[in-house]
């Protein structure tokens, strides 16, 4: 409602505010407080949380005036500052080496980075109660404040320079949060998966960067942007460069086949886990792809490569999730799912769709991620096979969890479904079958995953435990339901489409050469028709508890351990790498260092001083060292006259 | 249009510059040494006294550094406090001293870890320990200033001498070994970098040992060539490069803290200077011959460097590695003579001067509190070590050169500039980092995280003296790493020149 008055009055403060200023000021709010919190608070709770929490809301107000700014009018403004900049002296083209960082605004950056300070925002209000008891909250708060940090830099950045600096931050910011519970063996582990797998592509990242800048001597996005065809790269090195984006992407946003770290990730904090799958680090891959669409728009085959790696991925997810018997973990999968939809939808084209997708999925993601934490913290287990007839006791997390169901699973009219329907609609123009077939099977098996979890839930009854009594169960109050119950809010609004008017948010992110998608009856038929009949038979099969058939066993163990995929990741760094450094110790040790120590034995008086120099009084070698130096020079001085006289 | 007439001119005027500054900055530390033999060392209170003394030495030299640095940076481009005393005329050696933006970053560095080195001593060391490292760093300070290959080669000895007592008084139980194939590999290093400069010396016209006027000296290619292979050897050696590294890691694990900082951070830069300046600068046409070897030994170092520190156990070896993995870096940036590598080459070295630093001080009270090397034998140990552990995440990043800090930006500019001329090899160096990075996430999660074991359940978490040293570095590593640009200029000035220069 503010955003629609602000940008409809005519000329007001709006028109004359820059908005990269104020997307500086988003930017730069989090890390200020982080650092306020290291220098002065860092020893009170609740200063520390009050400082976050009052930052992030000014970021908020910050992030919310870009988006009405934008709105009004749509703009690319970019504020731009050399982070280092030389001379190099090379002939021909630019004889200067620029990195520069800064702030873009545009539409596309306003959306995202108002999605992740307002899910910072809200997990941050959860966390305030949910990290009451615990260990470290200071520290969490610094980790949540980092996140925001990082994530809002992707979004802002200017340049593939700045984006490789924020993506490095991301890595460190998911491990900072995945690691949160550190004395726990398997979240120190997840930590060190997921900040490899980062890295990985960072260093991808890193490579483009050296590509790009030997290509184009050039970094920034929006030049860039025009030059992708330009012809000054083939097909092929466009398609390389694309290939490099495409990894780093794919390490961020847990694509196949670098996605091993996504389920560990949900062993970080509930509020952590939801920010990292919503609008966190999970979601920069798919962010950085948008953003480099020029480039990939520019290689066809860089277009099929996302469109099949987001469909295998997408497909993937959601059947582990469909599998998976711990709760965080089943709800991490249905993430990757979204993600693998996401790239696909980029893929085939529907820029906007895809990125429309990215902003709807944020809020029930979150939003299911909090309740998830609740229900943890109450029954005291993250099994789903241990959990059931919550719906008696929480009715309030039910209803909202719920809500983020419908949402995520794509049944009208929440969320998810406004954004399916402009993927699917794209995929019937194509006219592609297999898109479609693959599209229809993600919403159908998404729908089940999801209402398989709330089945498992919150139907039939609580499993008996030893020490645990259900009847001490208690629904939340408080500003636990006051975030859940806004980020409800928004995930049953955030995709209704104001039709065609300038305030559709789909209209509002464009791409030059990429068509306005539009929705088809059918598409949504479709898509609502696939998602009520996965919720449906999802319901049948799991809130009676129907027992999977023998000869389903083995799949299902197959799955719910993502087919073994993270196992031998693991097995090949220990039976590869692990044995690969071992033989070259060995190799060093025995044949490199062997042949050093011949050069040391064969110094001849190596042999005897040992025993003496223990002996020897430092003073004695002091005068020693002196009287040798003085000698080396007169020996040089009379070895090399003699040598001239000879000359 | 040359490059050099392409730079833009500078309004110095060399002449302001006081032109005793280099000699102060030599010799003071020798001086200091000297002082110290003569300070009674008898009562607590006297032994404090030395300690004081050392500190204020080292600091004085770091005033004269910082104080040269801001005077310098007005003359980029050609050498500054140039300095020539006459000094064995007789063969043409002369007493000639000089920095440009290539030495002047480095000397900057090692005046910093030299202090940092006396700040972290333990206060119960002798007065021989405090003058050994002063007349170290008279002996590295020489070689980063000297225009005079004689000169270079008698500070470069003067080092050797100084660091082999250092490692064999006062290391760890297999300290001796170390110290002998320290001294061993060195003195033959040092053997070939006196062959070189000999037969530099006696093919050359002119009978002069002076860097710059045999600059312009035309020799044949051949000689030329070997000449430039015997002085790559040397510095290889130094640098250490595959397969000459093994003293480097025995030495880096048995010296003493204050030592392995100083070995880690200052030494083997000797190495990466000397490439720099000799081999890049004096004979570049004949390095660009043998680049192609150059590069593979680069890749070689770094990619074995990385292996080899993934299923190590011993805590200081593994920071002798990634030492070795960065120097291989700076190594692929000399073969690829690219202004942007180079840059990105001086910048990786004083990053890493200031990591090893940092990571050799925190081994070291890691070491001491658990009274183990072995990581396996680690474990939980952020609930007791909380400041600990926040400063080693720090230098673990800052060490696979995480953004923000001051690795980064050298890895980087190596990687953007070699690039172009290396499609191969410099992607094969990023998985080195790659590995490197991993190998140093894990050693966290196996020193700080998961359950405490019963043995470590009663140490105490850094002190002030640990806190001031770690946290005094880590500042230097985040300056650099956010504002790159304070060095960035003189440094780019002086390697535009170096390469333009050419040289046969």
């Amino acid at each position: 409602m503010t955003l629609i008055l602000l940008a409809a009055a005519p000329k007001g403060p709006l028109d004359t505010w820059s908005p990269t200023l104020l997307a500086q000021f988003a930017l730069l709010l989090p890390l200020i407080a982080l650092l306020v919190i290291l220098a002065f608070t860092i020893d009170s709770r609740r200063a520390s949380a009050a400082i976050s929490i009052l930052f992030t809301l000014a970021s908020v107000i910050c992030a919310l005036l870009v988006v009405a700014i934008e709105l009004a009018h749509p703009l690319h403004l970019e504020r731009p500052a050399t982070f280092l900049q030389f001379f190099t002296g090379q002939s021909g083209g630019a004889s200067e080496f620029t990195l520069q960082w800064g702030v873009l605004s545009d539409p596309l950056a306003a959306t995202v980075g108002l999605a992740v300070v307002l899910v910072s925002l809200l997990v941050q209000i959860y966390a305030l109660s949910f990290m009451r008891r615990e260990d470290g909250v200071v520290r969490f708060f610094c980790a949540l404040l980092f996140a925001t940090f990082a994530m809002l830099g992707v979004t802002l950045s200017v340049s593939y320079f700045e984006m490789l600096l924020f993506f490095g931050m991301v890595t460190l910011s998911s491990y900072l949060l995945i690691a949160h519970w550190w004395q726990r063996e398997e979240a120190a582990a997840a930590a060190v998966r997921a900040f490899i797998i980062s890295a990985i592509g960072d260093l991808a990242l890193l490579a483009a960067v050296a590509y790009i800048y030997l290509r184009f001597n050039e970094l920034n996005f929006q030049t860039l942007a025009g030059q992708y065809v330009s012809g000054r790269i083939g097909a092929n090195g466009l398609f390389a460069i694309a290939i490099l984006i495409f990894i780093a992407a794919a390490a961020k946003s847990a694509l196949f086949p670098l996605h091993a770290w996504l389920p560990g990730s949900a062993q970080a904090p509930a509020p952590a886990a939801a920010l990292l799958h919503s609008a966190g680090g999970a979601l920069c891959g798919v962010y950085l792809i948008a953003r480099t669409y020029g480039l990939f728009h520019a290689s066809p085959r860089a277009l099929a490569l996302l469109a099949i790696a987001g469909g295998i991925s997408a497909l993937l997810g959601v059947l582990w999730a469909l599998f998976q018997d711990n709760l965080k973990r089943a709800i991490a999968y249905t993430t990757m799912g979204e993600l693998g939809l996401m790239v696909l939808a980029l893929g085939i084209g529907a820029y906007g769709a895809g990125v429309f997708e990215l902003f709807t999925h944020a809020w029930p993601k979150a939003l299911l991620f909090l309740a998830a934490g609740v229900i943890i913290r109450e029954l005291r287990t993250e099994r789903l096979s241990e959990m059931g007839g919550l719906w008696r006791r929480m009715r309030f997390t039910g209803s909202v969890m719920l809500i983020a169901i419908a949402a995520a699973a794509g049944i009208p009219p929440f969320s998810t479904f406004w954004s399916k329907d402009t993927i699917m609609s794209k995929a019937l123009a194509l006219k592609s079958p297999l898109t479609i077939a693959v599209i229809v099977a993600v919403t159908f098996l998404g729908a089940m995953a999801l209402v398989r979890i709330f089945a498992l839930a919150f139907t039939g009854e609580t499993a008996r435990r030893r020490r645990f009594e259900p009847d001490r169960i208690r629904d939340v109050g408080g500003r636990l339901a006051f975030a859940m119950s806004l980020l409800a809010i928004i995930s049953v609004v955030a995709g209704i489409r104001a039709l065609r008017s300038r305030f559709d948010l789909i209209g509002f992110i464009t791409f030059p050469g990429v068509p306005l998608p539009n929705s088809h009856y059918a598409a949504a038929g479709a898509i609502a028709v696939t998602a009520v009949l996965g919720a449906a038979v999802a319901w049948v099969i799991y809130a009676r508890r129907l027992p999977l058939p023998a000869a389903l066993q083995p799949v299902r163990r197959a799955m719910g351990e993502g087919l073994f995929i993270e196992r031998a990741y693991r097995l090949g760094a220990v039976a590869v790498l692990l044995p690969a450094s071992r033989a070259m110790g060995w190799v060093e040790t025995h044949v490199v260092d062997g042949a050093m120590e011949l050069i040391a034995e064969s110094a001849a008086f190596a042999g005897e001083p040992r025993n003496w120099l223990a002996q020897v009084r430092i003073r004695q070698l002091l005068i020693g060292l002196f009287a040798g130096i003085v000698a080396l020079g007169v020996v040089s001085i009379l070895l090399a006259g003699r040598l001239i006289g000879k000359a | 249009m040359t490059l050099l007439e392409a730079i833009p001119t500078t309004t110095a005027t060399p002449a302001a510059l006081p032109t005793l500054l280099l000699s102060a900055l030599i010799w003071v530390p020798a001086l200091g040494a000297l002082a110290l033999l003569f300070f009674p060392s008898r009562t607590e209170l006297q032994r404090q006294r030395i300690r004081s003394f050392g500190i204020a030495t080292t600091a004085l030299v770091l005033a004269f550094a910082i104080f040269m640095w801001y005077g310098f940076r007005d003359q980029s481009g050609t050498y500054a406090y140039e300095e020539t005393r006459t000094w064995l005329s007789a063969i043409g050696s002369s007493y000639h001293l000089g920095v440009d933006g290539v030495s002047m970053p480095l000397l900057l560095m090692s005046a910093f870890l030299f202090l940092f080195a006396v700040l972290s001593s333990s206060r119960e060391q002798s007065k021989e320990y405090l003058a050994l490292l002063l007349v170290l760093e008279t002996g590295v300070n020489g070689v980063f200033v000297s225009l005079d290959y004689l000169l270079f080669f008698l500070f470069w000895q003067m080092q050797a001498v100084p660091m082999f007592l250092l490692i064999a008084r006062f290391g760890g139980r297999r300290r001796l070994a170390a110290a002998w194939k320290f001294l061993a590999v060195d003195i033959a290093g040092s053997g070939v970098l006196l062959l070189a400069i000999l037969i530099l010396y006696f093919k050359a016209p002119v009978r002069t040992f002076d860097i710059v006027a045999l600059h312009d000296v035309v020799l044949p290619t051949a000689i030329a060539t070997l000449i430039a292979w015997l002085f790559f050897i040397a510095f290889a050696v130094k640098l250490p490069a595959f397969p000459f590294h093994t003293w480097f890691i025995d030495a880096q694990a048995e010296a003493s803290a204050p030592v392995a900082l100083i070995l880690g951070g200052v030494l083997v830069k000797l190495g990466g200077y000397g490439l720099i300046r000799v081999d890049v600068g004096e004979f570049q046409t004949a390095l660009h011959n043998f680049a192609g070897a150059v590069v593979v030994i680069a890749v070689v170092t770094v990619l074995w460097s990385a292996i080899a520190v993934l299923a190590q156990d011993d805590l200081r070896r593994v920071v002798g590695y990634v030492v070795m993995s960065h120097m291989g870096l700076v190594l692929l940036a000399a073969a690829t003579a690219a202004p942007v590598a180079l840059n990105g080459a001086i910048v990786l070295m004083i990053a890493d001067g200031l990591t090893a630093g940092m990571l050799v001080l925190l081994v070291a009270a890691i070491v001491e509190r658990t009274g183990t090397h072995s990581i396996h034998a680690m474990g939980g140990m952020a609930g007791r070590m909380g400041k600990g552990a926040v400063l080693w995440i720090f230098a673990a990043l800052a060490a696979i050169g995480f953004p923000g800090l001051a690795g980064f930006v050298g890895q980087l500019l190596i990687a953007v500039g070699a690039y172009p001329s290396h499609r191969i090899a410099t992607p094969l160096a990023l998985v080195g980092v790659l590995l490197v990075a991993g190998a140093m996430i894990v050693t966290v999660q196996r020193i700080f995280f998961g359950n405490i074991s019963e043995r470590h359940g009663r140490i105490r978490d850094l002190g002030t003296l640990e806190l001031a040293t770690t946290i005094g570095l880590l500042s230097l590593i985040v300056l650099l790493g956010v504002l790159p640009a304070i060095l960035m200029d003189s440094i780019n000035f002086s390697v535009i020149t170096l390469l333009s220069r050419g040289g046969g």
